[in-house]
């Protein structure tokens, strides 16, 4: 395990290469890439667990209706 | 236009992850539930071109990026709003359902040009492949990685950055948002 290094987000190699113009894509450490890797899953499993909102329920609800009243 | 159960079911079944999507691509609680509105509208209204058997959430996943970048050309043109100050605009309140624990990463997060971000989103978050990333985009597999790439080592650069900073992210967000309030 990386607990040792847990203060620091991430690691990065060459920040030289920050530039807009990459003659190269920029690498990540291991280490790094993983972090960043958990800390996006951590924030967007947070928003896929929200409740559903009611007016997606009330919207898909609403056209299932209207479909049954059109149907012959 | 017929809603079968079945579609009915699968298609609230997405919401959720339509939902982090454009809440991530756009940053905005509100306007990402209209995106995820207008794609359920536009899915439904398409539902013949969707063939059965294939994957539903990356043709809705679809749907949403198109929306969203229609919608993002549209809104630079009523307004110049180059990158720089519309990822300033781009923070989600907390009592809107982020945590504040997330705060740092989501403004790392918003910095992204925009097609790192959702290249990123789709590959790292959202569980889908290079593959179905670049179908989704219209692009090719390569472009994707090469996104995915740049946004991670971007990320992980501002984020090295910031808590090496005195003045850090946290006092920074805290005070935009007693300012905005």
């Amino acid at each position: 395990m990386t607990s040792d290094k847990g203060n620091k987000l991430a690691r990065v190699i060459a920040e030289d290469d920050l530039g807009d113009k990459l003659g190269t894509d920029p690498k990540l450490d291991n280490v790094s890439q993983k972090r960043i890797g958990d800390q996006l899953r951590a924030m967007y499993d947070d928003l896929v667990q929200q409740p559903v909102p009611d007016r997606f329920k009330d919207l898909l609800a609403e056209l299932e209706g209207k479909g049954r009243e059109t149907k012959k | 236009m017929t809603l079968e159960p079945d579609l009915r079911d699968a298609l609230l079944a997405a919401v959720p992850s339509l939902r982090a999507f454009a809440i991530s691509l756009s940053g905005q609680v509100d306007r990402a539930d209209d995106l995820v509105q207008d794609t359920l509208l536009r899915a439904l209204s398409n539902i013949h071109r969707f063939e059965p058997g294939t994957n539903l959430n990356a043709w809705l996943f679809t749907i949403l990026r198109n929306l969203f970048h229609s919608d993002y050309r549209k809104r630079r043109r009523e307004v110049e709003d180059p990158d720089g100050s519309y990822a300033g605009r781009l923070v989600v309140e907390p009592e809107q359902g982020a945590k504040l624990d997330f705060e740092d990463f989501r403004t790392a997060l918003s910095k992204l040009p925009h097609d790192q971000r959702e290249a990123l989103l789709l590959v790292g978050a959202s569980g889908f492949s290079y593959e179905e990333a670049a179908a989704i985009c219209g692009c090719a597999v390569g472009t994707i990685k090469s996104r995915v790439n740049r946004a991670r080592f971007r990320l992980a650069s501002m984020l090295q950055v910031e808590t090496d900073d005195d003045l850090g992210p946290d006092s920074m967000t805290r005070a935009a948002l007693q300012t905005s309030s």
